[in-house]
C-alpha cells in the first residue's frame, strides 16, 4: 500500500518535471496541444470530484470556468496582476456553487442535474447582457498580459495536481462519505453523514478548481465571450469525458480527457469536420453505454483481467 | 419507571387526506427493549421515521432524554444517539462489509479515526458476527447478513437507542434465534432498543413492553402477554369473532 503511494508520487512527480521542462525541447505547436489536453484533464477530474465521487451529475460547469475566466478579465484590465486574479477567480467560482449548491442539492439524480443545465444557461444569458462584462461580444484581455511559457506551466501543473487530488478524496473518510452518499444517500444519512454539507463542500473545491483553469483559460486565448466560456455544449463536453473513460475512479477522467483532447486537436484539421465534435462526443457516449459502462478504463481493466486469464489458464 | 429516554407525545402523521399515525404516546425506559406490533398498514414504520427524522411529524413530540428530536435533520438525530435500521436493506453495495461499518463509525456520533476507529469496526464486526466478512463486497452477502450488517453500522454511530426495522423478516428460524440472541446481548450492554416486529414469537419473546398500533392508532400496550390477550389486538389481528359469529 505504500510502496504504491509511493510510486504514484513519483510517477507524478515526473511528470510535472518533465512538463516543467517542456517549454525548452517542445515546440509551440505541441505544447499548445498539451495544454489544451491538460485543460481537459482538469476539466474533467474536477467535475468527476462531484460527478463521479458523488455521484451529483451537473451539466452546468461552464460557469465556474466562466466566472474564473471573466474574473481574470475584468480585474487585468484594472492592472490587477494574475497572482491575484487567478485565485479570486477560483474563490468566486466556489462561492457562486455555495449559493446555487443549497437549493440544487435539495433536488435528487436528474431533478438536480436538469436544474444544473438551468443555472449553466442562466449564467450565460445574465453575462451576456452585461455592458461591463463586454455583454455578447466579451472582452480582450489587456496586451502584454500573455506569458506563454508560465501559462503553460501553469495549467499543467494544475492538471497534475488534479490527479493528486483526486487520488487523496478517493482514499480520504471525507471520500468516503461521497461513496456513502452515491449509493445511497438515505444510508448515509441514517449513519449521520451531513449529506447537503457534503455536496456542497466537494461542489465547491470543484468549482474552485475550474475557475482557477478558467483564469488560464482567458490567459491563453486572451479574450473571453460568453459563446467561448458559458457555452452549453462546454458543459456538456465536461460531462462526457469523465463518463467515457470511467467515471468516479481516478484515471478515468484523465483518460476520457486525453482521448477527447485529441479529438477536438484532429478534428480542428479537418475544416469539414469542424463542427461535428457533439456529433463524434455522442457517438462514443451511446458506444460507451452500450458496450462498456464503466468506460474506457472498465475496458482497459476487462482487457487486461483477460490477458492475465488467458496467461494462467492456457499455459 | 425511571426518566425515559424516549418519550413520545401526541404524535401525528398527516399524508393528505391520510392519518398515518394517530397521537400515538408512549415512554421508554433505559435498558428496555420496546417492541411495536400491528397489522401491515398499521403505521410503525412511519412512526420510525418520525422518531429518527426522516419525516416531520404533523403534531407532537419526539424527546431522547429530555430533548426534542422532531424538526431535526436525520443525520442529527443519528449524533444526539438515536438511529435505525431499515427494513429493506440499504448497503453502500460497492463498499466492503468494513467500509460499510466505518461510515457509521467516522460520522456517527463516535467521529472515530484511524487505529481508535479500526479497533471500533473488529470489535462491531465481532460481536454481529461478520468478522470473516469484513473484506467481501456488501453486494455478496446473503440477507441475513445484510440483516447483520444494517445492526453493525447502525452500532457504529455509538447510538443509545437502536430502532430495528424488521430485522427478522426474511429469516430462517436458526437465523431467527441468532438475531434474538444478538438483540438481548445489545440490550445488556447498556442499549435502549426498540423494535418493530411482525414475528410474534420473536417480539413477545424479546420485549418487556409492547405497542400495538392498528390504522394508525394505538389499541394496546403494556407487558405482551397482556397486550395481546386484548380483545382490540385479537379483532385487528383475528377479525372480529363476535360480529362472525352474530352473522
Amino acid at each position: 500500500m505504500t510502496s504504491k503511494k509511493a510510486l504514484e508520487a513519483t510517477g507524478l512527480l515526473a511528470v510535472a518535471v518533465a512538463l516543467f521542462f517542456a517549454p525548452s525541447f517542445l515546440e509551440r505547436g505541441t505544447l499548445n496541444d498539451v495544454w489544451s489536453v491538460a485543460l481537459a484533464v482538469v476539466l474533467a477530474s474536477s467535475w468527476n470530484l462531484l460527478g463521479g465521487f458523488a455521484g451529483q451529475v451537473s451539466i452546468g460547469y461552464s460557469a465556474f470556468l466562466g466566472i474564473g475566466a471573466y474574473t481574470t478579465v475584468l480585474l487585468a484590465l484594472n492592472g490587477t496582476p494574475p497572482v491575484l486574479t487567478l485565485p479570486l477567480g477560483a474563490l468566486l467560482a466556489a462561492a457562486f456553487s455555495v449559493i446555487i449548491g443549497y437549493p440544487t442539492f435539495r433536488l435528487r439524480g436528474p431533478y438536480f442535474t436538469i436544474a444544473t443545465i438551468g443555472v449553466g444557461e442562466a449564467v450565460r444569458v445574465v453575462a451576456s447582457s452585461l455592458s461591463f462584462a463586454g455583454g455578447a461580444s466579451g472582452l480582450r484581455m489587456p496586451a502584454g498580459s500573455f506569458d506563454f511559457e508560465s501559462n503553460f506551466r501553469a495549467m499543467t501543473l494544475l492538471a497534475v495536481a488534479l490527479v493528486w487530488i483526486a487520488l487523496a478524496v478517493s482514499r480520504s473518510a471525507f471520500g468516503s462519505a461521497l461513496a456513502a452518499v452515491k449509493q445511497d444517500i438515505d444510508a448515509a444519512e441514517a449513519l449521520g453523514v451531513n449529506s447537503t454539507r457534503l455536496k456542497v463542500t466537494v461542489h465547491a473545491l470543484s468549482a474552485a478548481l475550474v475557475g482557477l483553469a478558467g483564469g488560464l483559460f482567458a490567459i491563453n486565448f486572451q479574450y473571453v465571450s460568453p459563446g467561448s466560456v458559458f457555452d452549453f455544449r462546454l458543459s456538456l463536453t465536461i460531462v462526457l469525458m469523465p463518463i467515457v473513460g470511467g467515471v468516479g475512479t481516478v484515471a478515468g477522467p484523465v483518460l476520457g480527457a486525453i482521448l477527447f483532447g485529441w479529438l477536438q486537436l484532429k478534428l480542428l484539421e479537418i475544416p469539414a469536420l469542424l463542427d461535428s465534435s457533439l456529433f463524434v462526443y455522442g457517438a462514443l457516449l451511446i458506444a460507451v453505454m452500450l458496450f462498456e459502462p464503466k468506460g474506457l478504463l472498465g475496458l482497459v481493466r476487462r482487457l487486461s483481467a483477460r490477458r492475465l486469464r488467458r496467461f494462467y489458464v492456457d499455459a | 419507571m425511571p426518566e425515559p429516554v424516549v418519550a413520545v407525545r401526541a404524535l401525528t402523521k398527516r399524508f393528505g387526506g391520510l392519518v398515518a399515525v394517530k397521537s400515538v404516546s408512549f415512554e421508554v425506559a433505559p435498558g428496555e427493549i420496546f417492541g411495536v406490533i400491528g397489522p401491515n398498514g398499521a403505521g410503525k414504520t412511519t412512526l420510525f421515521s418520525c422518531l429518527t427524522g426522516a419525516q416531520r411529524p404533523t403534531s407532537g413530540s419526539v424527546h431522547l432524554r429530555g430533548a426534542r428530536l422532531d424538526g431535526l435533520p436525520v443525520w442529527a438525530v443519528a449524533h444526539r444517539g438515536l438511529v435505525r435500521t431499515h427494513q429493506i436493506v440499504r448497503p453502500f453495495r460497492e463498499m466492503s462489509v468494513a467500509d460499510n461499518v466505518a461510515i457509521g463509525a467516522r460520522f456517527g456520533r463516535g467521529h472515530r479515526r484511524g487505529a481508535d476507529e479500526r479497533g471500533r469496526i473488529q470489535e462491531i464486526l465481532a460481536r454481529t458476527g461478520l468478522a470473516a466478512r469484513a473484506g467481501s463486497l456488501a453486494a455478496t452477502l446473503t440477507l441475513g447478513e445484510l440483516k447483520r450488517l444494517e445492526i453493525a453500522r447502525a452500532l457504529a454511530t455509538e447510538p443509545d437507542v437502536l430502532c430495528l426495522d424488521e430485522i427478522m423478516g426474511g429469516l430462517n428460524p436458526a437465523e431467527i434465534n441468532a438475531a434474538m440472541a444478538l438483540v438481548r446481548a445489545l440490550r445488556d450492554s447498556g442499549l435502549t432498543i426498540l423494535l418493530i416486529e411482525h414475528h410474534v414469537h420473536a417480539v413477545v419473546g424479546l420485549s418487556d413492553r409492547i405497542l400495538v398500533l392498528n390504522f394508525g392508532e394505538t389499541i394496546a400496550a403494556g407487558r405482551p402477554e397482556e397486550a395481546l390477550r386484548d380483545p382490540a389486538v385479537v379483532a385487528a389481528y383475528f377479525g372480529d369473532t363476535r360480529e362472525e359469529a352474530a352473522v
